[in-house]
């Protein structure tokens, strides 16, 4: 009895301790380091304590920042989804077999890309007198310039495209692999009642997938806090601050400006504390 | 006594024929390859072809990094005060007083070998180099200010090349035509101390701007003010792409054929007559930025770092590497590969090699603006901070997420306060 009890411990206890060394060493040195006044151009630092969460309050950068993260968050995971579920459900209506594995291999391929590439490859796409992607508007106005990651009032959105364009046409190829193991009973029954192709997908299909796509949906959230290659790469957070993350300006902060190493580890802080309080209470409530 | 003699002639010949055995036998300077951080340079590249040549001469090679530069320096930054990783570091006029007195970089001169004469350089890069009364770095590249224009745009158009300010700002607009791609003037918009705010700060300073009034700020004087206000101004001529976009941006508008006016750091001259990258040549004019436009002076170059090179014998090597990649020879090629930009010795820029390549307008030009150039930044190791932050302030005017020059001034002013009060 005793040795068949001690044999999970045995394979825990070593897994958990290496985990809880790896996320809380730099989890608490974070913290300390957010208490202190450091600064990269010295070696002399003392405590100050709340004082960076403080100045936070009043730093309109940060609060500019807070509010584009948010905005980023959601265009990006509302629009990845809209885009997975709307192609998703469309291969799975419209195209036959071998149509849908071809669509499947296009659409892998932008998530395959490292995120820097395809950050250059759309800021060249994008650009106002050569770019590809803005070629139709110089076509259609006869010339007339569009500068997408210059405007602040599109300069989120051209580079959230680029975010969806890798990770929603990945999604669509889940949802429709998802669709695809679906027992076709439930659907035929809805068709011999009449059902539009859309009330199936509405009414049937997609409250079936509820779970996967939540799943999917806290995934993109995820990856969607790291898309500070993207960002950097695309508008190093401008026009101006106009696309500046908490992540881009703690970068900022700590390594291109002013070297204040405390002040970007309290927001940095600040962050982990706001996703696990926001993330929690999401997961609690979609259990619900 | 004579066996003690004996013994110390011994002793001596010994130590002499040991010496000159290690000379006769080049003993490697370095015990491993050199590791330079640096930012794209077309000299840098073509030292890339000559690495066997420094492996005979230290006994080891090197690899040298690249990063644009903004990202240059935040590495470079984060690398020296931290891990150490590089043994050399390329900095720049902004960033010098930053590296020096956080002691990341050493002094140069106490490990530049005195054959390779580091006197021979442009007297104008060696004051950029100095901080503090040492010399920290030596030069790939520097120098000022030109204006390029496009002789036949102006000519249409009926316009002389402008010798003023107030010239340069009516001319522009009058230069504009969007509908055939033409573009009066190319600014810089990216934020940076290097980027935006290098192109505006001649304009503070032709305004008469000041960084201090005795100890105290005054960056939201009213210089300042009329500094961003014609900067702005200028930009609505300014060719697509370079709102937020920097030298490579305007430079690559210009040569390719978009723009009539840019005043701009001397490397593009040469840049703008060389057909491999400029699709201008022959239809272009070098003067002095109008005045009172001063140039802005400015050098980069290879500096040696302290942490990785935490001995002696590490800190020669890597001065070993930087008199090598800077030398006569290696600056004799990047001549011969037409490397304008890269030239930085004044036996260089006076051969007569020089000037069968070049031309004697733009050597003119380039002796004239001599003349004007300046160094505007506020020399001081809080300056990158101080400078990035009025970038960031000023790529919102420029891209117009924010329309109070005054209060955005006002804020660089409360900033730079803050950060006197702090010293």
């Amino acid at each position: 009895m005793a040795r068949r009890s001690s044999l999970p411990v045995t394979f825990v206890v070593p897994t958990i301790a290496i985990l809880l060394v790896l996320s809380m060493v730099p989890t608490l040195y974070a913290i300390v380091i957010a208490l202190q006044n450091r600064e990269l151009s010295s070696t002399d630092y003392s405590w100050v304590w709340l004082s960076n969460f403080q100045d936070l309050l009043f730093d309109r950068r940060f609060l500019n920042a807070v509010w584009v993260s948010v905005k980023w968050e959601v265009v990006t995971v509302v629009a990845t989804m809209v885009v997975a579920i709307g192609l998703g459900v469309l291969m799975f209506e419209v195209a036959s077999p071998r149509l849908r594995n071809l669509y499947c291999l296009l659409f892998i391929i932008p998530v395959l890309l490292p995120r820097v590439s395809a950050a250059f490859v759309w800021k060249f796409a994008y650009h106002p007198l050569y770019g590809i992607a803005t070629y139709p508007y110089r076509l259609i106005t006869g010339g007339l310039i569009f500068d997408p990651l210059s405007k602040p009032s599109t300069a989120l959105f051209a580079v959230a495209s680029v975010d969806v364009w890798q990770w929603g046409l990945f999604f669509a190829v889940i949802v429709l692999k998802l669709l695809e193991t679906l027992p076709p009973q439930p659907i035929e029954a809805a068709r011999l009642d009449h059902a539009k192709r859309w009330q199936i997908h509405a009414y049937v299909t997609l409250p079936m997938l509820k779970a996967p796509l939540i799943s999917l949906m806290f995934v993109k959230m995820i990856e969607s806090l790291r898309s500070f290659d993207l960002i950097y790469v695309m508008t190093r957070g401008g026009p101006g601050v106009a696309t500046e993350t908490l992540d881009m300006y703690a970068f900022s902060q700590g390594f291109i400006e002013s070297g204040k190493v405390s002040y970007a580890s309290a927001m940095a802080v600040l962050m982990m504390i706001a996703t696990v309080i926001s993330f929690t209470m999401l997961w609690k409530r979609v259990q619900a | 006594m004579k066996p003690y003699r004996l013994a110390a002639s011994l002793s001596a010949a010994f130590v002499l024929t040991a010496s000159i055995s290690t000379m006769a036998l080049g003993a490697p300077v370095c015990s491993a390859p050199v590791k330079v951080l640096a930012q794209p340079r077309d000299g840098l590249t073509l030292l890339e072809d000559s690495k066997d040549e420094f492996t005979k001469l230290s006994g080891a090679g090197f690899q040298i990094d690249y990063l644009n530069e903004n990202d240059r320096r935040a590495k470079s930054r984060a690398d020296a005060s931290t891990v150490g990783n590089y043994n050399v570091y390329y900095v720049d006029e902004a960033n010098v007083a930053l590296f020096a007195s956080s002691k990341w970089i050493v002094p140069l001169a106490d490990y530049y070998p005195a054959d390779y004469d580091y006197a021979d350089f442009d007297p104008g890069r060696q004051k950029v180099a100095t901080y503090d009364g040492k010399v920290w770095f030596a030069p790939l590249t520097g120098g000022g200010d030109l204006m390029v224009y496009r002789k036949d745009v102006l000519e249409a158009a009926g316009i002389q090349p402008p010798k003023t300010l107030d010239e340069l700002i009516a001319d522009v607009p009058k230069l504009t035509d969007a509908s055939k791609g033409m573009y009066g003037i190319a600014l810089r918009g990216a934020r940076g101390s290097g980027a935006n705010v290098w192109r505006w700060m001649p304009f503070f300073k032709a305004y008469g701007g000041k960084w201090f009034d005795g100890d105290k700020p005054v960056f939201n004087s009213d210089a300042a003010v009329k500094a961003t206000e014609t900067y702005l101004k200028l930009f609505k001529d300014s060719a697509p792409g370079t709102q937020t976009g920097s030298w490579d941006e305007s430079t690559g508008a210009f040569l390719s054929g978009q723009v009539a006016i840019l005043v701009e750091s001397t490397p593009l001259s040469g840049m703008a007559v060389d057909p491999k990258t400029s699709q201008v040549v022959g239809k272009i004019g070098f003067l002095p930025p109008p005045s009172p436009l001063p140039g802005g002076g400015y050098g980069h170059g290879l500096a040696i770092a302290a942490k990785a090179n935490a001995d002696d014998a590490s800190k020669k090597c890597a001065g070993l590497f930087i008199a090598w990649a800077t030398s006569k020879e290696n600056e004799k090629r990047r001549l011969d590969a037409h490397q304008f930009g890269e030239l930085n010795r004044t036996s260089i820029l006076s051969s007569k090699e020089f000037a069968g390549i070049y031309g004697a307008d733009l050597g003119q030009a380039l002796a004239e603006t001599g003349k004007a150039t300046a160094v505007n930044f506020w020399q001081d190791p809080r300056w990158p901070d101080l400078g990035d932050r009025w970038g960031i302030i000023l790529e919102e005017l420029v891209t117009g997420t924010r329309t109070d020059i005054k209060g955005g001034l006002n804020e660089l002013d409360a900033y730079a306060n803050e950060l006197v009060k702090k010293k």
